[in-house]
């Protein structure tokens, strides 16, 4: 908030002076900004806006604004950070759009209220998604898994509720608007003999009567080919709807299909993280229900088993004969269950037809024989295929797998063999229609049947099969016993007025009706009566019921999802031949989501083994399809094979019901396009086509084969690069190992003895930190913009990582994160600059700096900024000759690989003609290798603590020993307790040691930079984290949660002045250096750590001289840079005077 | 929305929703869950901004949360202060990240951090020990639970110093079929 003015005014002046200006700015910004320790990222955001004059970069500026605002929220920031970068942008957007030409303005603000109108269309649409409270609040409960069933019924239904639309704006309505009225026609009377049981229960229950005769069925149509004053052809819409139920939920389910496939990015399960998804993904964050908490924590200790035993014995396998045998005579068992039920329907459907011919009054239960039975065997089926399965001891997931296979198998059994019986008796239907019609003609002549005897006096079997042969036979065959067969039906059945679409529409119907009320009678007999019973009962009973035997009904999701599927299978089987069948649905479905979310929330506990059935999984989809297929078939099957009824229906006297296309083509089309579709439907037009499409679907398959192929190539060398990491990080293991000795070496030698000539090495890596104090200047200003930086940004922080090495050794606790905290400063800062400035420009102060280092360090080999340029050949060399730095290579070139795209991503638009983002990344990523070498040395060197480092402090000369302090004071961040390691814990050793220093007087600007290098890499540490881990997202607006331990750490700490003026002045001095550009700098970055060995020593001397007087050289060199630091310097200086 | 007092006035709902994944409604919702566990503390109006914070306990006794074998860590990575407190801002930043729309770059990232018990920015042994402890009650045997942490960082671990670093995570944890819903969470009516 304080920034926002700061920032404000900053952008304000112009561009010109902005640099050194903005520069100041920074730091005033950071000493007067000091509560909210991440305001950083505010400030760089409103830095962008700082250089922008000219209108493109107006744009850009605005550009990236608007992107900030669109992604905000994908951004890992803390809500509060990220509501004020967006009213920043906000602000900034609204404030220079102006500036633009009009048309931007105009577009920008018809994008803007674009947006607004989405956004509130959004809010709108999702208040009429339905029962999402609801399905929200099952997911809570119950997890994913059962949530899934629900998302998937709802889905079903907008599908019915599509269907419905469908038929009934097109079908159903205009047959009641404008087509015959009831009673009008024969078709759409009841016959005088129903008249009188017409409104029985039993008649409306089986859908006779009334039911019959309305628009439920086909036969209600009527068969006028035009009515109303419109001229509606309700024949072709109804054949052209029957067909589009069809099409529309292919389509929809395809597109389903697609869209979750491409969701599920074609996960690559060959990918061994077994052990890892198990760990990581195995909670479900949606359960909320602490039974499915405790069911859910058993799967995964189960899980966890499973995954370790598989991996113990993988090869191994017992009693092989056992089990195959076992699941030989499961699948036995349910092969015979299965063909058991099958026929069981068949014969039902036959019986019942049987029983219709002969008996007048049919009984309740045999009008409904045959759902109820379907019903039933569907019911009971699948628990006895569990008792099997139980057998065959497979892996549960894959006896899942069989269960589901096997469901599905016997409900498509059931629903075709319903419709086989169906259309066979149908086939007798029609056929005795026609003979019966044919006899008519002939003067209805009674047959001398060869069963002789009329039927009724057959034995069952006799009949079944006179009708079998009827249905199957030709007619001259089957004349006799048709006569027979047909005086029968006259007599009982009056079969002219039989509609055999109706009767089948009927049928579906009432299969769906009896289905739903199995359901309920299921959910509550099974569910909430058993719940009732073991909730109340378990009280007084002799065992517990809740845990042992009858229990709370499990929610099986995968029975209950395939019951679904069956469900809306009978829909598509029907709906053909009887219109309001999805209107019917769509009530089914409602009740059963009202019914069902009750059910499970009262009485359900999830199922044990927790079927992860994500949304973007594909496999309900994948059965619905074949379901949708499957039960395609006998539609069509029946459009293209029977002769419509002669009596009712809209194609009452044609031939085929598809006629009614031709049909009207060749009516009601003019002559020429008649003649196009004879073209088109000829064959020389057709077998081209099938075969361009052969081709194309060849083709198209080679393709996808090759792209799996590539696919698998790709995996395998992601694999085998991945493997070739491995190696190479254990090669350098162990090559670290050795070269690490000599570094031990001299650690432990100088601790314990404590010689002179060790000490001198010891001293160079000690003074670095306040080296780089200078070094960083130069260094930080390299970094401006080129890659080459990488290089110099490197060497750069090898002498630090040293000194950062033996300060660790010195500490008591193998602290990682201290450790690594020098090192980083030197990376970060920069790099944060290096977005902001934008051009390299030397400031006078830092020149003579810049010689200055260059002559510290003659010895330096490669220092031109040729040299530089070629960092990629460059930075391995230094790499393998630094010693800790070794094994980072590899892994840092991989991060980048990462990370890049990324990077250019985010970053784009705002660095718009600056290379070097990689760079920057490159920077920050190569942190994580080293940091990580720096740490693994450091554990190594774990054992080499020594504990009396004031020794050391006596030996040196006054003017070093301010160096050597800083050993003590890591020696003095003892961690009390190893295990619980905070970073705010870290903060408060910070402190602490700022205290320590703070008494020795002439310690002063030693402590003040250490700590200040040490603060600092503190808090920038978490920041690298940050970007190493978000590689999308800006290093400037990035800001860690730590950061915010910081604050906090301020607020319990009684002076926090101490360490914040500690913070500043670094961060301070290195952006400021980051404006300068020298490349000669990189010298001494690069000088190599092999030599730095020797370096070091000539350092040291050197730095030695030069540190005489350091406080005051150093002061100096930031007055001179910056006006701005006054004002932090008195901060300083009482600092250190206390 | 003025139905019958102002929560939030329209800019800070549009600043919300811009922020987060949710609608308007959700986001007033949310307010509800927020006011709801502390109706004294947290007020009705927050259209001054005000800074109340709630502490860990009231928030990890939230249905969504109460079984979460992580909560802790969950409520700890989106406090600002690192404790666990919450203010709103950060209560609707959680479920934000934990909606079912955030994206899978967001959501490792937090997973990362959840995971990463003492923060120090790695997975090490210990954490996926607690990792393994909070997630299975404690019913591994000690065996079990180093063979499964080893296995983990040989899985996992793509740059061999023993633990995992955010790429590790996020490069396995991409791959994993089910992580985007695995870390999603909704909050009630």
């Amino acid at each position: 908030m304080e920034a926002a003015p700061g920032t404000a005014a900053a952008a304000a002046k112009p561009a010109k002076s902005c640099k050194k200006y903005r520069m100041g700015k920074r730091h005033a910004n950071i000493y007067t900004y000091q509560e909210p320790p991440h305001s950083n990222s505010d400030e760089d955001i409103s830095e962008e806006k700082a250089d922008s004059q000219d209108p493109e970069q107006v744009f850009q500026n605005i550009q990236y604004q608007k992107e900030v605002m669109s992604n905000i929220r994908c951004r890992p920031w803390p809500m509060r950070q990220k509501l004020r970068v967006l009213r920043q942008a906000k602000e900034i957007v609204l404030k220079y759009e102006g500036r633009l030409t009009r048309t931007r303005g105009y577009q920008a603000a018809g994008a803007e209220l674009w947006r607004k109108f989405l956004r509130l269309a959004y809010n709108f649409v999702v208040l009429f998604i339905p029962w999402e409270m609801r399905i929200k609040k099952i997911e809570s409960h119950f997890g994913s898994g059962v949530a899934s069933y629900f998302i998937f019924l709802r889905w079903l239904f907008g599908i019915n509720i599509v269907l419905t639309i469908m038929t009934g704006a097109f079908v159903v309505l205009p047959e009641l608007l404008a087509g015959a009225p009831f009673g009008s026609t024969v078709s759409k009377t009841i016959r005088q003999e129903d008249l009188k049981t017409a409104q029985d229960l039993d008649t409306i229950w089986s859908l006779g009567g009334y039911l019959q005769y309305s628009v439920l069925f086909y036969g209600y149509y009527g068969s006028d080919r035009k009515i109303g004053k419109a001229g509606y052809r309700l024949p072709l819409a109804y054949f052209l709807v029957g067909m589009a139920v069809f099409a529309y939920s292919f389509i929809i389910l395809l597109k389903k299909m697609a869209k979750n496939s491409r969701m599920s990015l074609a996960s690559a399960s060959d990918e061994n993280y077994t052990f890892c998804w198990r760990l990581f993904c195995a909670w479900d964050y949606l359960i909320g229900n602490p039974e499915a908490a405790e069911s859910k924590a058993a799967a995964i200790v189960n899980s966890i088993r499973e995954a370790i035993l598989e991996e113990q014995e993988k090869k191994k396998s017992k009693n092989l004969a056992v089990t195959i045998s076992l699941r030989i005579i499961a699948n036995i068992l349910v092969l015979l269950s299965l063909t058991g039920s099958i026929y069981i329907i068949y014969f039902v459907v036959d019986r019942s037809q049987k029983l219709e011919n002969n008996k007048r009054e049919l009984t309740l239960w045999e009008k409904n024989e045959v759902s109820v039975v379907v019903s039933l065997i569907t019911m009971i089926a699948p628990s006895a295929f569990e008792l099997v399965a139980a057998l065959e001891m497979y892996h549960p997931r894959t006896t899942l797998r069989f269960q589901l296979a096997r469901v599905l198998v016997l409900y498509l059994g059931n629903l075709y063999s319903l419709i086989i019986a169906l259309l066979d008796k149908v086939n007798s239907m029609s056929v005795t229609n026609s003979i019966y019609s044919i006899y008519q003609v002939s003067n209805n002549s009674t047959p001398s049947s060869a069963t002789g005897t009329p039927a009724k006096e057959d034995t069952l079997s006799a009949t079944i099969s006179d009708a079998q042969m009827n249905s199957s036979e030709s007619h001259a065959q089957s004349l006799p016993t048709a006569g027979s067969l047909v005086n029968n039906t006259a007599s009982s059945n009056s079969a002219q007025n039989q509609c055999w679409e109706t009767y089948v529409g009927q049928e579906m119907l009432k299969l769906s009706i009896i289905d739903m009320i199995f359901t309920v009678a299921s959910i509550l007999l099974i569910d909430f009566f058993r719940g009732l019973c073991v909730r109340y009962l378990s009280d007084c009973w002799c065992w517990d019921l809740e845990s042992k035997f009858p229990e709370y009904g499990e929610f099986k999701i995968a029975e209950n999802v395939l019951h679904l599927v069956y469900n809306q299978g009978m829909i598509w089987m029907g709906a053909f031949f009887s219109p309001c069948l999805p209107a019917f649905n769509v009530l089914k479905l409602i009740g059963l989501m009202y019914l069902r979310s009750w059910a499970v929330l009262t009485c359900n506990v999830p199922h044990q083994q927790v079927f992860r059935a994500s949304r973007s999984n594909n496999f309900y989809l994948a059965m619905l399809l074949f379901m949708l297929f499957l039960c395609m078939l006998p539609t069509i099957f029946a459009i293209a094979r029977y002769k419509p009824s002669l009596s009712c229906g809209p194609f009452s006297g044609q031939e085929k019901i598809y006629d009614i296309v031709s049909e009207t083509i060749q009516n009601d089309f003019p002559a020429w396009f008649n003649s196009v579709i004879a073209y088109i439907s000829s064959p020389v037009v057709v077998l081209p086509a099938l075969l361009l499409l052969f081709m194309l679907i060849y083709y198209l398959q080679s393709i996808a084969r090759s792209l799996k192929f590539t696919n698998n190539q790709l995996r395998m060398k992601i694999q085998a690069e991945r493997t070739e990491d491995k190696k190479k990080v254990v090669q350098m293991a162990v090559g670290q190992n050795l070269v690490d000795i000599p570094d031990d070496q001299i650690m432990s030698d100088f601790t314990q003895n404590s010689e002179g000539t060790r000490f001198q090495s010891l001293d160079g890596s000690d003074k670095r930190p306040d080296k780089d104090g200078g070094l960083i200047s130069q260094e930080s200003s390299v970094r401006a913009s080129t890659p080459r930086k990488n290089g110099s940004v490197l060497n750069f922080e090898s002498p630090v990582s040293k000194g950062t090495r033996i300060q660790t050794i010195s500490q008591t606790v193998p602290h990682a994160v201290p450790s690594t905290d020098v090192a980083r400063p030197v990376n970060t800062t920069p790099t944060t600059s290096a977005s902001l400035t934008p051009a390299p420009s030397v400031s006078s102060a830092q020149k003579p700096r810049n010689d200055h280092t260059t002559n510290r360090y003659p010895s330096v080999v490669h220092g031109s900024a040729s040299e530089l340029c070629k960092t990629k050949p460059y930075t391995p060399v230094t790499f393998k000759k630094r010693i800790g730095d070794v094994h980072s290579e590899p892994l840092f070139r991989k991060s980048i690989r990462q990370v890049n795209p990324d990077a250019f991503g985010a970053g784009a638009p705002v660095f718009v003609g600056r290379r070097p983002h990689a760079t920057r990344y490159f920077i920050v990523n190569e942190n994580e290798p080293r940091k990580k070498s720096a740490r693994s040395t450091s554990r190594l060197q774990r054992q080499f603590r020594i504990e009396e480092p004031e020794d050391i402090v006596e030996l040196y000369p006054c003017n070093v020993r301010r160096y050597v302090v800083q050993t003590p004071q890591c020696m003095y961040s003892p961690h009390p307790s190893e295990d619980e390691e905070d970073e705010e814990a870290l903060g408060r050793h910070y402190v602490k040691r700022s205290h320590r220093p703070r008494s020795l007087s002439d310690l002063r600007p030693a402590p003040r930079f250490y700590i200040g290098d040490r603060a600092d890499g503190h808090v920038l540490t978490s920041k690298v984290h940050y970007k190493s881990w978000d590689d999308g997202f800006e290093l400037d607006l990035d800001r860690p949660p730590y950061a915010y331990k910081k604050v906090h750490l301020k607020n319990v700490e009684a002076d926090q002045h101490y360490l914040e003026p500690q913070v500043k002045p670094k961060t301070k001095h290195m952006l400021e250096q980051s404006l300068t550009e020298s490349d000669s700098v990189s010298i001494e970055s690069s000088s190599d750590p092999q030599n730095s060995s020797n370096d070091q020593y000539i350092q040291v001397i050197h730095s030695k001289e030069k540190y005489l007087k350091p406080g005051t050289k150093l002061t100096k060199k930031k007055s001179n840079t910056n006006i701005e630091l006054n004002m932090s310097e008195p901060n300083e200086l009482v600092c250190s005077n206390v | 929305m003025g139905n019958k007092q102002t929560i939030f006035t329209d800019e800070q709902l549009d600043a919300y929703q811009d922020c987060t994944f949710f609608t308007r409604k959700e986001i007033l919702r949310l307010h509800g869950r927020y006011h709801e566990m502390a109706p004294n503390v947290v007020p009705m109006d927050y259209t001054k901004d005000p800074d109340v914070k709630l502490p860990m306990q009231l928030i990890i006794n939230m249905p969504e949360l109460k079984e979460n074998p992580f909560k802790e860590r969950i409520v700890e990575s989106f406090s600002e202060d690192g404790e666990g407190s919450l203010s709103f801002n950060d209560f609707v930043d959680m479920f934000s990240v934990l909606s079912e729309m955030a994206p899978r770059e967001l959501k490792a990232i937090y997973a990362f951090k959840i995971y990463d018990f003492n923060t120090d920015n790695f997975i090490c042994k210990a954490d996926l020990e607690k990792t393994l402890n909070k997630l299975t009650r404690e019913e591994l045997t000690a065996e079990e639970i180093t063979l499964v942490c080893e296995k983990v960082i040989e899985e996992a671990d793509m740059d061999g110093d023993g633990k995992l670093g955010f790429a590790d995570f996020e490069n396995m944890i991409s791959k994993a079929p089910d992580f985007l819903r695995a870390y999603s969470s909704s909050v009630l009516p």
